[in-house]
């Protein structure tokens, strides 16, 4: 319910009540700007929220502190934004990316984060009070598009539960609360700092360990490089299997299809595989024999279409027959890539068959 | 060679007959249409009665499948023989498709 008002509170709700079509305008272009640019930057966001403030909450501010206001210019939060990030860092991110965007009110910004003695813990988020530059909108027919200042807040998921949370019991609360209460709840935003910054140090982290594989991987220091399937996605970026895949393909001019690798990881770590290096070693090591196990089968075909696959899958079946797993192994690697199946046997015997003419397996029995 | 097509408990299922080769291709991959609308419905491909296959039966499976995935539908080959399978498995393309 809108509480009665003076004269000047109720010309200031009036103003609000004239302006509110251009503040929807802004409210779309600011949201749809922040969005493209946000999206461009590569910045995860958990979302955008926005506001036009609603009139009985505005005619209550305006109860308290009407008279501080000359006119409803100098009421900054009428058109309010938030951008809620994953991590804190992003929050600086954002920041830095407001500043270059938007023309900031900087007597009346603030950060919240920095308003906290080094002992108490609370309310966390970056407040900036803006306006929309001409490079964003420019309009002669609505000139105050310019100059209407707006309230833009950044804050990271878990600063937006806490102060929600907050928002929610401190203002349903018709009693006042116990400090003990208080206490809680400031020890509540102590704990969500601590793990906001274990969310960005883990990203940090994470990152610094891609960067590392992929420098191990460009430099050839394999061994260091542990298989795992971030490891594996690096090591495949350098297309270990385009040149055994091209050796066969040349048999029957054939075209090669393009598929996923990435399902033989269970099997190489299933053959004893630890690092890349083991599987540079076992490309250098079974490359020939594996051409000649694919090439048995495919040369006495027209077929002209292979499987990005082929190579890799004839370095495996090949490794496991030179080690003497036979048929149980051949058939535990077309278990784990074709799941457990009665037809599995058949390829297996056909695949013992080929191999049986090849150079590597006649040998020692002439 | 011969197709039919089918709808049966929710699956659209295609029946393959004969020898499919570069010749037939053409008409089977016409043939082939009613499996592109496939949204709510997993794919039957039933060799049961198919005796062979050529790389260009291979390419329309393949078709089949790359559509199929892009709109959520598994594909599933049903009855193949041991040749077939072979043929399958010695172009690597015995992992990209489900089997019945």
């Amino acid at each position: 319910m809108i509480p009665l008002l003076n004269q000047h509170c109720e010309d200031l709700l009036e103003q609000f009540r004239q302006k509110r079509g251009l503040l929807q305008r802004m409210e779309q272009v600011v949201a749809d700007y922040l969005h493209t640019i946000l999206s461009q930057q590569g910045i995860p966001i958990v979302g955008i929220e926005h506001r036009i403030k609603e009139e009985e909450s505005l005619a209550r501010k305006l109860e308290l502190k009407g008279a501080k206001y000359q006119t409803s210019n100098d009421i900054t939060d009428l058109l309010g934004i938030r951008i809620i990030t994953f991590y804190t860092n992003d929050v600086d991110k954002v920041a830095a990316i407001v500043k270059h965007e938007f023309r900031i009110d900087w007597d009346n910004s603030v950060d919240k984060r920095k308003m906290h003695q080094l002992n108490s813990f609370g309310y966390n988020s970056l407040h900036y009070i803006c306006r929309l530059p001409k490079t964003i909108i420019d309009d002669p027919a609505a000139p105050e598009l310019n100059t209407i200042r707006f309230e833009l807040q950044m804050r990271t998921a878990l600063q937006h539960v806490w102060s929600s949370i907050e928002h929610d019991i401190g203002y349903k609360g018709v009693v006042h609360l116990p400090s003990e209460y208080k206490r809680q709840f400031s020890r509540l935003a102590g704990m969500l700092e601590l793990i906001d910054d274990e969310f960005s140090r883990l990203r940090t982290k994470m990152a610094e360990y891609s960067r590392q594989v992929q420098i191990l991987v460009a430099s050839g220091q394999l061994d260091e490089v542990p298989l795992n399937l971030k490891t594996f996605y690096s090591y495949l970026e350098l297309r270990p299997f385009d040149r055994l895949n091209g050796r066969i393909a040349a048999v029957n001019q054939a075209e090669i299809f393009p598929t996923s690798l990435v399902p033989f990881l269970p099997v190489l770590e299933d053959m004893g595989f630890e690092t890349l290096g083991d599987i540079e070693r076992f490309i250098a090591e079974d490359s020939d024999d594996a051409y000649q196990l694919a090439v048995a089968g495919l040369a006495v075909t027209d077929l002209d279409i292979i499987a990005e696959n082929i190579g890799l899958q004839s370095l495996c079946f090949i490794h496991v027959l030179k080690n003497g797993g036979g048929l149980p192994a051949l058939i535990r690697i077309l278990d784990i890539l074709n799941g457990k199946r009665e037809s599995n046997q058949a390829i297996a015997q056909n695949i013992i068959k080929q191999a049986s003419l090849l150079a590597c397996f006649t040998k020692g029995s002439q | 060679m011969k197709t039919r097509f089918q709808e049966e408990n929710n699956d659209y299922v295609m029946y393959f007959e004969g020898r499919l080769d570069t010749a037939v291709s053409p008409v089977v991959e016409k043939e082939l249409q009613p499996l592109h609308e496939c949204e709510g419905h997993d794919i039957i491909l039933d060799c049961t009665k198919l005796e062979y296959i050529s790389s260009s039966g291979l390419r329309l499976f393949l078709g089949v499948l790359k559509n199929a995935k892009a709109k959520g539908s598994k594909v599933f080959i049903k009855g193949i023989n041991d040749d077939i399978r072979n043929v399958f498995a010695m172009t690597g393309f015995i992992n990209l498709f489900l089997f019945k």
